[in-house]
Parts: C-alpha cells; structure tokens; sequence
C-alpha cells in the first residue's frame, strides 16, 4: 500500500546557537531512505544524533530545510519546490516519549478524538475505539481518567489513539524509556506482536540497541546527523560499517 | 517581575513528625541561639504589621458603642452612595476582567503558538505595562481625550472620545491590568508539555480544534486564577477611578471610601472603616478562591519536552496580523507614553503645533514648585527604606518557610501576604487606626508621619519579597552549607561566605521589586499624606486634580516615573540574568 521515501533530506536551524549562529549546522544531513510498506525500522543512536528529528520530519512536525519526504504516492514535503503538508493531514500516527495523553480527557475520548475529528459516525467510533482498546488490553478501563493509569498503561492509550485512525504509518518516539525494565520487555514484544498482525509501517526512534535489534526487521544507525550504515541487525551485527557502529551495537 | 500566582499556602505538616518540643530542641541546636531571637523578632514584626492592624480596624468597628455588633455593617447596605459604588465596582470590574482576558489569550497563544516574528521582543513589550502605574495610563488619557480639549478630539475636528466614562474607565484599567492574564498565561504555554498538542495535531485537528480542544482546556485553571486577580486588582484599584470616575460622576468602592475618610468627620471615617472591611473580606475570599483553583488541580503529565516545539505557520496572515499587534501595542503602551510625553512639553492642553511646545512645565514643576524635591527626596526614602526592611525581614522569613520543619511556618507566608491581597485603601485605613493612637505608650503616634508610609509600603509589598527570596533560597542546595560546616565554618561564617553570597542575586531583586512600586504608590499614600509628605505619586495626583491650573505638571512627575520604572526594570533583567523583570 504505503512505503516512506526519504531523498536527499536535511534540516538546518538557522538560528542555532543565537550570535555565533553557523548556517551550516545540520541536525540531519543528506538523509535517504526507502522504508517498504510492512516494514519495522529503527532509528538508532546516540542523543543529539538526529534520530528524532527525522521523524518530526517525516510526522510534519519539522520542517525539513532540503530534500523531498514522500508517503506511498503523495510528496509531502518537498524543500525546493515549497510543498508541505501539515501534520494533521498526513494520516501519521505518532506515539509521544511523554506519551501525551491528554490529562482532561478519558481514555475513550483520548482514543476516540482522531475519529472526531474525521467526523465518523457516532456508533462507529465506539465499535472502532473499543476493537482498539482489545488489541492494547486496556477494555473497561474506557471511563478512566489518564491520572488513573499506570505509565504502562497510559503507554497503551498513546499506542490505541495513533492506530485508530489506521494510519499509513506509525511513529514511535522512544516510547519505552519511561518505562521500568519488566514492562519494557513485555511492551517491546506487544508492540511487535500488534505490527506484525495489522502488517503496520513503523518506524521507531530509540537509544537503546536492545529495542532495535529485537524489534525491527531493519536498523538505521545514526551519528552527527548522518546515516552511517543501514540493514537487518543480523547484517548489521557480522558486518559492522565502522569502529563506532561494532562499539554503538555491541 | 513577581509571578503574579498567587501566594504559595503550602500544604501543612507533612503526617505526624517528632513532637513540637523535640523539634525546637533540633531547631535550637540547628539554628543557634542568636538566629532563633531573630526570627522570633521576625516573627513579631510580621504580625504586628500585617495582622494586627486588619484585626483592631474589625474590633473597633464591631466594638463600636461598648458592644459587639455588626449593625454598623448592615446600616451601610441602606446607603444609597453605597450600594452604587457596589454596584459600580462589580460592572466595572467584570467588564476589565472580560476584556483582558478576550486580549490577552489570543495574543499569549499567538506569540507561543504560532511563528510570530520577533516573538521575545514583543513578549517582553507587551508586558511592560504590568510595572506601569495606571494613574500615568490615567494622565495620558486624560490629555488625549477627554471632551473638551483632548489632543485626540482635536485632531478628530469634534468631540468624538470622552474619557470621563465608564468605557474610558474600563479601556484605561484594561490597557494595564491584561497584563495579568498574558504573563500568567505565556508561562503556562510554554511549560505546557508541547507533545500534547502535537499529539493532537497527528490525530487531523487544525491549529483552531487543538487550541479549542487540548490549549484551552489545558489553560483553564490558569486563566481562571489569573482572571480572579485581574477581578481582585480593578476592585482595589484606586488611581484611575479618582482621576477619571470622579468627573464621571462614577464611583467606586475605593474612591467613596478615600470620600467618606476625608470628609475628616468620626462617623465619615467609621463609615469608610466598614466600608473597607466589607471590600477587604471580597478580596480575601477572591484571593483565596484564585489561589485555590491555580494550585487545586495541576494536571499531571510525565514530563519530556521537546526541546524545539513546532510551531503553527502563519504563511500569508503574517503581516495582517503582525501590523495587528503593533496598533495594539501602538495605542495600550506607545500613544498614551507619547501622550504624556507631549503633555509635559505642551504650552496649552490639547493644542498642537511647534509653537506650542516648551520646557517650561519641566522648569516649573523642577525648580518653582516646592514640593518637588520633597516629594522626590520622600519618595526616594521611604521606598528605599521599605525595600530594604522587607528584604532583610524575608530572608528571616523565607528561611523559615523553605529550610525549616517548623510547624506552623506556613502561617507566617499567609500573614505576610495578607497585605497584598487587601486593597491599598483598605491597608492605610488600618494602618491609621492602629498607629496614630500610641502604641501601649511604648510606639509614639505615627500619624502624619513618613514612617507610617514606610510601613504602609513595607507590609503592602513584604510578600514580593518573601517570594523572591524563598525562590532564592529554593535554589540553594543544604550540602553547600554542610560543606561549609565541615570546613570548619560555624553557624555565623556559613551564614556570611556562603548564605548571603549566594542569596544576593535574589536580595537585589528583592529589593528592587519592591522600591518599584514603592517609588510611584499613589492609594495608600493619598491617605496617610500630610503636610510636608508628599510623594511622587501623592504631588502627581494634586496636580493632576486642582493644584497646576495649566496643565502639564502632572505628566512632568509621570514622565519622571515611567523612566525610572524602564531604567529599574532593565537593570533587574540584567543583574538576575532574564530571570527577573520584564
């Protein structure tokens, strides 16, 4: 259906570092990548990298100062030619690090607000959010308010809402970190389990190499805003690009 | 500038401790003998300058005629005068509530929200009038357009603005008192988790459906409490209503009691007594129910900012809205500065033309009038006295309430708030009524005296201080001074090499944030004047009213204070490195 293109892609902050500003300080540089529909990648490195900005990039959540981001056939951003497509038209569902469940609403209404605002009918919305809370486990716990939830459990509704909207992609933030050592193992695994069986297009921001290899069909490593090797992590794993992906990876 | 929350009645005792006498045992032995004689002084003052004077204006009233009664409360509801002034500070009131809150929302969100050019620059001038006396707004206004001679009506060709109104009132007041809603407002957007709203925006919702659904309810408590102290503020408010509500024929609950008060008469002054009572307990509950509703619910959310959130794009909106701001800034802050300016440098009122102009209101008021330096060198002492006797009380105090366990510490902050929240009006009136009587033979009187506007300034303004310099001491790790002690320091040398040094930057804010508003106060002062203590703020309203029949002089002392409030405000910026002033 959908795969994510990324083609010579860079964003540079123009007024980073306020009087001393370089114009040529690049978080991502000449970013390029072909995610196929179904696929699981990973975005891997150390903080600072640009991991995460790429993925505002391709959420619309940043600008990208150069190059062309497409989403299956439509371009949605594209530097030279001034295209851009706002977030909340892009069909991207994004789960936040902060998780950022909205702390005045329920966790139906948490779940349920992407298809508000897509303006489905009102008994759709309840069959599709409770189908939703059945595949994150959280059922009867509709009425809840967020500062009732564990972090795990508040996780699951971050999760519910960016996959109610079935969207072309899904996004993942470092969504595990705040997370406590046992439940990040069983949320590594429910995550994986949930995209393999609704064959989702993810992609996953993280620092921890653990997460990636177990997780993703392939790996990006990132260093200073530039890709340094891409592959399974079985490839990546025998076959190290450099000293620093064999050390990063290890 | 002071975050205008409201004061941090800390939750108290956390479960039962050690008991009372253990802990003062501790406390003894922690604090010393000489530290623990002067908080206990510190104690004392506070309360015999913050409460006392509020609970003696209550049991004179309620004493009144050998019995306890209230009858002096209910008789005043007969009052015609009184009920209007009610009724017309409760209209006005709701109306600059309404008002500052419908500008200062969509400016807050625009400027946090949206890829607004210049946004610093722009916050930090839409704020400044927060440290600008409204009675300047007044006098500025009043040279613009008031019926007759008003520059505005001048160049209009007919009589078109009339500022002596109820509208007038409300534009004037709101054109200051916005800046409540939008200080409180931008810190709590950008302290806002931005992922929330990002989160919503990748759920399909425009830049209007997230601020409609996630922003706003998010703002809620903050713009409610913020509203209640812009509600509170304009209830107290005192200048402008004199300046422009008396030739409206519209007044107010604070300028019917400064009425009542200089009529001089005994039943003229119990009337304003109750009167005050009445304005003060609907203060208090206001500031009580602001301070309750701000703090009652902070939403919780596990943190994790993004470092940049992104922002809206304003795309072709830009320039509209951008010249939008501008006259907004043009006519709430540039006019009406310009304004006085051109008042003070004008030869007649109102008129215009090159000819016009003329230094002679600087030379008069300067030179001729002789109250000037009076009121300048008053000014000057009393503010400077009060800013420093606050800041020296609050390190007593702030000390107590961040780096103690004493029970009850939270009592202290309360009372040393309790001034703030009360009407100026209110505040002098029991100041008079306590200390112009000696004290138990041991005070002489103070009436009339440049040392009751000292404490009047003292007790008005303490909590500033006690809020700055209790953030000062938050800051401050206690290893730092264990350190110190295990350097072989004692109690006092900790308290010289590593206490103060590291307080300073707060003491100086401290400081400044209360001789600022000290330097220019103009309601309290008005009461507790007297011959030969007239201040800036008292010789401004004189002239304003009656004493400078041509004119101009009044903007002479309100050019005076505006420069004064910028140069001061610059400076804290500095000095705290952002971390204060506007």
């Amino acid at each position: 259906m959908s795969d994510v293109t990324f083609s010579h892609v860079a964003k540079s902050f123009g007024q980073l570092g306020g009087k001393l500003a370089l114009s040529a300080a690049k978080a991502v540089d000449d970013f390029n990548l072909q995610i196929a529909q179904g696929e699981f990648v990973s975005f891997l490195g150390p903080s600072g990298c640009g991991k995460t900005t790429s993925l505002r990039m391709l959420a619309g959540l940043e600008r990208n100062t150069e190059g062309v981001i497409s989403i299956g056939d439509e371009i949605v951003s594209d530097a030279s030619r001034g295209v851009f497509v706002p977030p909340e038209r892009r069909r991207v569902g994004m789960v936040f690090q902060s998780y950022a469940v909205w702390p005045h609403m329920t966790v139906f209404e948490n779940v349920a607000y992407p298809l508000k605002i897509a303006r489905v009918a009102k008994s759709e919305i309840q069959s599709r959010v409770a189908e939703m809370l059945k595949v994150v486990e959280l059922s009867g716990l509709e009425a809840r308010m967020p500062s009732q939830l564990s972090g795990g459990q508040q996780q699951r509704v971050a999760l519910a809402r960016g996959l109610v909207m079935q969207p072309k992609v899904l996004l993942l933030d470092e969504p595990l970190s705040n997370l406590d050592a046992k439940l990040r193992e069983k949320m590594r695994h429910d995550i994986r389990e949930i995209q393999q069986r609704l064959k989702l297009t993810v992609v996953y921001v993280t620092h921890d190499q653990i997460e990636a290899t177990t997780m993703s069909d392939r790996m990006v490593i990132m260093r200073a805003g530039k890709i340094i090797q891409v592959g399974t992590p079985a490839e990546i794993r025998s076959s190290p690009n450099d000293a620093f992906v064999a050390d990063f990876i290890r | 500038m002071a975050t205008i929350k409201a004061e941090q009645m800390s939750s108290t005792n956390p479960g039962a401790g050690p008991s009372l006498s253990r802990r003062l045992t501790s406390a003894l032995s922690q604090a010393g003998l000489l530290r623990l004689a002067l908080l206990l002084i510190g104690a004392v003052l506070v309360f015999v300058l913050c409460v006392v004077p509020f609970l003696n204006l209550f049991f004179k009233i309620a004493f009144f005629g050998d019995r306890f009664s209230l009858e002096i409360f209910s008789d005043l509801t007969q009052v015609k005068a009184v009920r209007t002034a009610t009724l017309n500070t409760l209209k006005v009131a709701l109306t600059i509530t309404i008002a500052s809150v419908g500008v200062a929302v969509p400016l807050a969100w625009l400027l946090t929200r949206w890829d607004f050019p210049f946004a610093s620059k722009f916050r930090s001038y839409l704020c400044l009038p927060y440290a600008i006396p409204p009675y300047v707004g007044a006098i500025a206004w009043i040279f613009l357009a008031n019926p007759m001679t008003g520059l505005l009506n001048h160049l209009l060709g007919a009589s078109v603005l009339n500022i002596y109104s109820f509208t007038g009132l409300v534009f004037v007041e709101t054109c200051f008192l916005y800046t409540f809603v939008l200080i409180a407002s931008l810190a709590s957007l950008d302290r806002m988790d931005s992922s929330l709203e990002e989160a919503a925006r990748l759920s399909g919702a425009s830049p209007l459906r997230v601020f409609r659904d996630i922003t706003l309810p998010l703002l809620k408590p903050t713009l409610i409490g913020s509203s209640l102290l812009v509600f509170l503020a304009a209830v107290a408010s005192f200048g402008v209503p004199a300046l422009i509500g008396g030739p409206a024929r519209l007044y107010l609950l604070t300028t019917q009691i400064y009425t009542y008060q200089r009529m001089g008469s005994m039943s003229g002054l119990l009337r304003a007594a109750a009167l005050s009572i009445w304005l003060m307990v609907a203060a208090l509950v206001l500031m009580i129910a602001a301070h309750y509703i701000s703090t009652r619910k902070t939403l919780q959310t596990v943190g994790g900012k993004t470092a940049r959130p992104s922002n809206f794009e304003l795309g072709r909106l830009k320039t509209p809205l951008v010249i939008l701001v501008c006259l907004f800034l043009g006519v709430v802050f540039i006019l009406p500065i310009f304004g006085v300016l051109l008042s003070s440098l004008s030869q007649t009122q109102g008129e215009l033309g090159l000819s016009n102009l003329t230094l002679s209101n600087w030379h008069r008021i300067l030179f001729e009038v002789s109250e000037t330096p009076r009121a300048l060198s008053n000014s000057l002492i009393a503010a400077a006295a009060a800013a420093t006797l606050a800041s020296v009380v609050a390190m007593f105090v702030a000390y107590v309430q961040v780096k103690t366990k004493i029970r009850g510490r939270a009592l202290f902050e309360i009372f040393a708030s309790l001034p703030y929240a009360t009407p100026g009006t209110v505040v002098a009136l029991a100041l008079i009524m306590t200390f112009s009587i000696s004290f138990l033979g041991v005070i002489p009187s103070l009436y009339n005296t440049l040392a009751l506007i000292i404490v009047a300034y003292f007790v008005k303004y303490l909590s500033f201080s006690v809020r700055t310099v209790g953030d000062g001491y938050r800051q401050i790790d206690d290893v730092l001074a264990e350190a110190a002690r295990m350097s072989g320091a004692n109690g006092r040398q900790t308290m010289m090499t590593i206490w103060l040094p590291l307080l300073m930057p707060a003491l100086v804010a401290s400081w400044f944030l209360v001789f600022m508003p000290a330097l220019s106060e103009m309601t309290m002062t008005l009461l507790l004047t007297g011959p030969g203590l007239e201040t800036i703020g008292t010789l401004t309203f004189q002239l304003q009213e009656y004493a400078d029949a041509s004119g101009g002089g009044a903007s002479v002392l309100a050019i005076i204070v505006v420069f004064a409030v910028i140069v001061i405000n610059t400076l804290v910026k500095r000095l705290s490195r952002g971390k204060f002033g506007l």
